[in-house]
């Protein structure tokens, strides 16, 4: 029996060792890795964010007064940029159809006095919601600073006139904002990139290697070879793992960090392990996709197919419980969403197993089916 | 130009596409699935929120100031947490994205014209969530802010006319164009047609004139009298079609199923998606006119097409929010410029008059794709 | 003849980054002439024709098509309303999707055939080729064998003056190419179309009126075949002598050219024929000398002479001892593999019906037979990778229906494409199959050795497998399929891309490797030629053993079923082929500018040759006999199944 053990383990070393001898002389696999893994996350973190900033503001002061101008510059940068006055609603009307401005501010001629009489005083705010996410933005962070400025505008005057005698009940909002304190999507949007990246890797490197021994004709060779299906596959997803990793450690300690300041604040080998986990039940759909399939090409056409709804269910761009209520369903069914709150977890939260258990489980339990169903498609055509 | 041959490579590629399981699903069903697919899961809407209170006064005023919590719209409460302890477990499970804390003596501090600090304690793993939760709960504690103070000034003697000249009594009109109600998808909806459009009919264009040259048909175009121009037109021409007929498939989708708000004129629609058609297809046709096999056709393709469309179209990540090289990118990728077409004709009813910067930009590129693959494409090569 | 060629070519030079692909040529074809360029993979036909087709640039010389000077792209587009092009590959350039019609159609609008000229033209072509039963066929649902023809269709059907056929006979079996060739035949003769055609088959030469042996690059000769011929005067002598090693010693001796042939030496007699046999029986004496035949030499012998003289030619290697170590022991009596009555359903369609033979310690077994005939379905079965639906059968010892993993560990198997990761190196190579077949780690060492020695890679050990020539990946191959030292060998296609020297060297090892090792042998092969190289061959049609016996035996079988075969030197070859199928002897073919018939009475038949030949005016310069090729073995025997077949439908 261990004669038996002792050549399943040499069958594994010669065939991982294989691979990976393999990958390393495939100058244009081993291109598009070193890029997935450093600069397409640069390129990702830099730059972009999901940010409302330099907002074009135009005005239509018709008051003049102190009051005025002092609500007008409390809209300020970063959020909003004044881009200048326009008293003609029709050139302002057009300026919002053509993209030209966002926001288009009117203050009546008796805004000050109304203010002042306690009269409503009603300013008019129209803002471009094509884009809803600018939109919704831009309309919460005018509401605070049109509330904030009646508010200190009547403290202003109260304070002025003695009136509360000096003391002034009020709310103020404290914000703590945990895990990505300044809200930065430098740190969001690379993390979620190199999730990505994982995902598309995992899936696309087994399939490679195994297409290619297609392609060349060696597969022939390894099934009349006294290698069990297992043993062909097995390796392949091991080896491919391995350069996962290690691509995954030049991005976390090549661009997260040092760029991008991303701290690690959990356990590394939690880290790893989880990771290595993810990479090879991933790898189930590359092996499926890999006895359908006859050319690299159309291994990377399936990619495509395949990766767009996982990114849209995992949870990346939206929140579970911002799905409509079927998809937030099928979104416990996609073993990246499960993964990318282990990577949020451990990396940015710095928790453990104890709170990630639900998550972990849950890639377990997809993860083992999905690496079930490619081995079963793999042992179905090759067994 | 002959006619005749520009017929026959038209109608041969045709009959190709329509036999070729794998080229016609990728023409005519995995696009709209992707749209469905993209449009159902890309929700950027940011209501409910999840969120629990900490209510440490337990007082009548503190209830009634979560009740300005609880009733918005925007959040969705989740029930009172009485040990503080649960917070860090909470927010780092992902069971909740804010929770908002009442400190001890709420309400005697207040009656005693003391600020009181709420603290609001965010999960930041989503930034855009985050800020626009802050913006809300700003604007509720400025509001409230200027009640407590109203109404200490009726209690202090003052009329209610009075305590409002003393307060101000600023009321911000806030409308939203476009898309009043702010639903994401009704911005997303169209933006998506941009993306599925620039997904697969690029891919086909590129693939299927490399596969050509992989398989050696390409010989029977470089040993006939057919000219480059005509095969590249015959090349061309069936995915532009293909493409068209995409577009009018997926604004169906966006206006019938996704109830999309079309204000424009749907002729100039499909003039717009007739240029961009054939900008797609023909940054395949360019990019197929220098490579040599499949697999570099989908990666290059992938990247030159998917990367711009969703990063720097200003779909997903506003253009105004981009660092300056971003904002150089997107404004070379023809994706920017179609999703403020469509912007325009769907959301705004803008047309030619006011677009035509940008139509005259992607006609621009049509011209110059075709120019360049006219030049790189030799019917005797090298090899 | 018309004075100025079609196409001439003066120094031609053409490179692919560092690899030098054409190195300087010239070559005049005559106009109305079948010109072929013979040369294995590699040897530069597929680019020469590329340039002459216009669709490749070319580094230096000059190209000339119809006078002109073929040096840019718009020059070429000049020529190329008046020229056919048919790239390399079975049916890679026709619409695998498209009907055999449609394809027809599209190139015909590309070339603005009329639609009046294209139906016309259409029919005829699909009925000569006998393609229109399958007008609506889709292409890739073809046979190699049609796909070809369909290829020549579609090239002809502008009626050019000038067709370039690459390769348009590789991979298609012995009974569609006799058909291709006697269609193109036809349509060049009826025409005046000049033709270049390539083949990396060396008795296809005779299908040609001149030709040019192409080797790296060079042209080796050029000239009529029989011109040819006669550049490497000598004979060929065939030797049955025991013991045969040490004869093979000997002879290998005294002379440059000696191949095994089964249980025939073939040595080449560089004199004149009447000494061949004594000087072969003077070397061999003291031997037990069975039996010497003389012949006259094949393109093949002159081609490996002109090799040597070009000093090319590889000196013969001997065969290396294996190292000590873990072996497979069997019973060396008992046969390697015996298969009894295998069937094998694929639903409704019987692939393999009834198949039985054996194949003996030390005994190289040909499997012989067109794609489709169930060739690979047996070797699946054989090899543990299928089940079979009926029958029995063992293979090194173990039972194939329940053994499969046994099977499969003691099984060397080296496929068509060689099957060697070409981005391994040579050692990274053969220490991956030691793994595999769990060789003791202590013994890898000596065998990678070993491995290196037999197949000649000594200071290339870290070379990438993707930079050797095809001859060397070969040996490696063979060398990787023998690390575990089986008793039993597989060899799938394996001599398919390599030049004729490179075959000869791997058949010598192949040969050593069974009367030296006792390793059994089982072979297949689409080269007839290699066929001579067994002891004995099975041949399957549509899944049946339709033959089985020794080469010598199936040829006398043949001889006997079939007759003796003729030889017509005349002119008018072409008219002489129609005029006797004409008068009752349809199996007249073409070859070249020769006639050739089977006879039973041989005599009587030369004599209404004779008649027939002369009453259509066509004057008879000779007809002589010929030896029987396994191609004619082959053609034969499906030829007759598919008449019965025929008949009984």
């Amino acid at each position: 029996m261990s004669g038996r053990f002792g050549e399943i383990l040499q069958h594994m070393r010669v065939m991982t060792l294989k691979e990976l001898l393999q990958f390393r002389r495939d100058v244009f696999l081993l291109i598009i890795v070193v890029y997935a893994f450093s600069a397409d996350i640069y390129v990702a973190g830099s730059g972009i964010e999901m940010e409302l900033k330099h907002a074009a503001l135009t005005v239509a002061d018709y008051d003049q007064s102190s009051a005025s101008r002092d609500l007008i510059y409390s809209f300020r940068e970063p959020q909003f940029k004044l881009q200048g006055m326009e008293m003609n609603a029709d050139r302002a009307m057009d300026m919002l159809d053509s993209g030209k401005t966002m926001l288009y501010l009117e203050i009546p001629a008796n805004f000050n006095k109304a203010l002042l009489s306690g009269d409503p005083a009603q300013i008019q705010l129209l803002v471009d919601t094509s884009n809803s996410v600018l939109g919704s933005l831009a309309t919460s962070y005018a509401a605070q600073i049109v509330a904030g400025y009646g508010v200190q505008r009547a403290m202003e005057r109260l304070s002025v006139a003695g009136a509360m005698g000096g003391s002034m009940p009020m709310v103020n909002s404290a914000h703590r904002v945990w895990f990505n304190p300044n809200g930065l999507d430098r740190w969001f949007v690379p993390i979620n990139e190199m999730l990505t990246m994982i995902t598309m890797l995992s899936i696309m490197l087994p399939a490679a290697a195994m297409v290619r021994e297609k392609e060349r004709g060696t597969v022939e060779q390894l099934l009349v070879s006294p290698l069990t299906p297992l043993e062909i596959m097995l390796p392949k997803v091991f080896a491919m793992t391995m350069v996962i990793l290690l691509g995954v450690t030049v991005t976390v300690y090549g661009v997260l960090g040092p760029i991008f300041h991303i701290p690690f604040r959990g356990n590394v080998f939690l880290f790893y392990t989880l990771t290595a986990i993810y990479v090879f039940s991933t790898a189930g759909f590359g092996l499926a996709i890999s006895t359908v399939v006859n050319n690299l090409a159309q291994v990377g056409l399936m990619v495509i197919m395949l990766l767009s709804p996982m990114l849209m269910l995992s949870g990346t761009f939206v929140p579970p419980e911002a799905m409509p209520t079927v998809l937030g369903y099928l979104m416990l069914l996609s073993p990246l969403h499960h993964f990318i709150e282990i990577v949020m977890g451990i990396l940015l939260k710095g928790v453990g197993l104890d709170v990630l258990w639900p998550s972990v489980l849950g890639m377990f339990l997809l993860g083992g089916a999905v690496f079930g169903f490619g081995t079963w498609r793999f042992r179905r055509q090759f067994g | 130009m002959n006619l005749t041959r520009l017929a026959a490579v038209i109608a041969k590629e045709w009959a190709e596409i329509t036999r070729d399981r794998l080229f016609l699903g990728l023409a005519f069903v995995v696009p709209p699935v992707l749209m469905l697919v993209f449009g159902l899961g890309m929700n950027l809407d940011v209501e409910n929120i999840p969120f629990v209170i900490v209510d440490h006064d337990h007082t009548p005023q503190s209830r009634e100031y979560a009740y300005r919590m609880i009733d918005s719209r925007y959040f969705d409460f989740k029930g009172y947490l009485n040990d503080e302890h649960q917070i860090p477990r909470l927010l780092s499970r992902g069971a909740v994205r804010a929770i908002v804390v009442i400190p001890d003596k709420f309400e005697e501090d207040l009656a005693a014209g003391h600020a009181v600090t709420v603290q609001t304690l965010m999960d930041g793993s989503f930034p855009l969530r985050a800020n626009i939760a802050r913006g809300y709960i700003g604007a509720i504690n400025a509001y409230y802010t200027q009640e407590l103070i109203a109404k200490r000034l009726t209690t202090a003697g003052f009329s209610q006319k009075q305590a409002r000249q003393q307060m101000g009594n600023l009321r911000l009109e806030m409308r939203m164009l476009y898309n009043q109600s702010g639903k994401s998808i009704w911005s997303m909806a169209p933006k998506m047609v941009m993306m599925v459009l620039m997904m697969t009919p690029p891919l086909l264009t590129a693939v299927s004139l490399v596969r050509e040259k992989e398989r050696g048909s390409i010989l029977n175009i470089y040993a006939s009298t057919v000219t480059r121009g005509e095969f590249l037109l015959g090349k061309w021409l069936p995915y532009a079609g293909i493409s068209m007929v995409n577009g009018v498939l997926l604004w169906a989708l966006a206006v019938f199923y996704f109830q999309a708000p079309f204000k424009g004129s749907f002729g100039f629609y499909l003039l717009a998606t007739f240029i961009y058609s054939f900008t797609t297809t023909g940054i395949g046709l360019l990019v197929s006119s220098f490579v040599k096999t499949q697999i570099a056709a989908v990666v290059m393709t992938m990247v030159v097409t998917l990367v711009p469309a969703i990063l720097f179209s200003g779909m997903l990540f506003p253009l105004s929010s981009m660092g300056p090289q971003a904002q150089v990118i997107a404004y070379l990728a023809p994706a920017m410029h179609y999703a403020r077409i469509i912007d325009g004709t769907f959301m705004k009813g803008v047309g030619l008059d006011k677009l035509w910067p940008s139509v005259l930009s992607l006609l621009l590129y049509a011209v110059v794709l075709f120019s360049l693959a006219y030049y790189f494409f030799t019917k005797r090569p090298q090899e | 003849m018309d004075e100025t060629p079609v196409v001439r070519i003066r120094g031609l030079v053409k490179n692919y980054k560092d690899v030098h692909a054409v190195r300087g040529i010239d070559l005049d074809i005559p106009k109305g002439s079948l010109f072929g360029l013979i040369g294995s993979d590699g040897a530069g036909k597929s680019s020469t024709m590329k340039t002459v087709a216009g669709v490749m640039s070319y580094d230096a010389g000059s190209v000339n098509v119809f006078g002109n000077l073929i040096d840019s792209e718009s020059a070429a587009e000049r020529i190329k309303l008046r020229l056919g092009f048919m790239p390399q590959g079975l049916g890679q350039n026709l619409y695998p999707d498209l009907s055999i019609e449609e394809n027809i159609n599209f190139f015909a609008r590309l070339r603005l055939v009329k639609s009046e000229d294209l139906g016309e033209r259409k029919e005829k072509l699909l009925r000569m080729t006998r393609l229109d039963k399958f007008r609506d066929r889709a292409m890739k649902n073809l046979s190699g064998g049609m796909k070809q023809k369909l290829g020549l269709v579609c090239t002809l059907i502008h009626e050019p003056e000038l067709v370039i056929l690459d390769e348009p006979t590789t991979g298609v079996d012995p009974v569609s190419r006799r058909d291709f060739w006697a269609i193109l035949a036809e349509l060049l003769a009826e025409k005046g179309i000049t033709a270049l055609v390539s083949t990396a088959y060396m008795d296809e030469a005779s299908r040609f009126h001149s030709a040019a042996l192409m080797h790296h690059g060079r042209i080796l000769a050029t000239g009529e075949i029989e011109s040819l011929l006669r550049m490497a005067p000598g004979t060929v002598a065939s030797v049955a002598a025991q013991p045969q090693l040490e004869a093979l010693k000997r002879l290998r001796g005294r002379f440059e050219q000696v191949v095994a042939l089964g249980n025939y030496l073939r040595v080449f007699v560089p004199e004149q024929t009447a000494d061949a046999e004594h000087v072969v029986r003077d070397v061999l004496k003291g031997l037990d000398v069975t039996e010497v035949q003389t012949d006259t030499p094949e393109l093949e012998d002159v081609y490996v002479s002109l090799l040597e003289l070009n000093g090319e030619g590889q000196a013969v290697r001997e065969l290396p001892s294996p190292p000590e170590g873990t072996v497979i022991h069997l019973d060396p009596n008992a046969p390697v593999i015996e298969a009894v009555n295998l069937v094998r359903d694929f639903g409704a369609f019987r692939a393999v019906d009834h198949v039985s033979f054996e194949v003996r310690p030390g005994e190289i077994f040909g499997l012989l037979g067109a794609n489709g005939a169930g060739k690979t379905t047996v070797i699946k079965m054989l090899t543990g990778i299928l089940r079979p639906s009926e029958g029995a059968g063992s293979v090194a010892g173990a039972d194939m229906r329940h053994s499969g993993s046994t099977i499969k560990k003691r099984i060397g198997y080296m496929s068509q494409a060689f099957s060697l990761y070409l981005d391994l190196s040579v050692v990274e190579n053969i220490r991956l199959y030691a793994g595999i077949y769990a060789v003791p780690q202590r013994e890898i060492e000596p065998r990678l050795r070993w491995i290196v020695d037999l197949a000649g890679l000594e200071g290339m050990e870290n070379a990438l497998t993707g930079s050797l020539p095809m001859g060397l990946r070969q040996r490696l191959a063979l060398g990787c399929a023998l690390v575990h030292r089986p008793p039993i060998l597989f060899l799938d296609e394996p001599t398919s891309g390599v030049d004729p020297m490179g075959r000869r060297e791997f058949w010598d090892v192949l040969f050593r490797l069974s009367r030296q090792e006792g390793v059994g042998l089982l072979v297949t092969t689409h080269y007839m030629v290699e066929a001579e190289y067994c002891d004995r061959i099975a041949l399957m049609h549509a899944g049946k053993v339709v033959a089985y016996d020794s080469p010598a035996g199936l040829k006398a079988d043949v001889e006997k079923r079939f007759g003796q075969l003729l030889e017509i030197r005349c002119e008018n070859p072409y008219r002489a082929q129609s005029v006797l199928r004409d008068h009752g002897f349809e199996d007249a073919t073409l070859f070249g500018r020769r006639v050739q018939v089977l006879a039973r009475d041989a005599e009587a038949v030369k004599n209404d040759v004779r008649k027939v030949l002369d009453a259509a005016k066509i004057s008879v310069q000779s007809i002589g006999r010929l030896p029987l090729t396994m191609e004619n073995v082959f053609v034969q025997n499906v030829l007759d199944l598919e008449h019965k077949a025929g008949l009984a439908a």
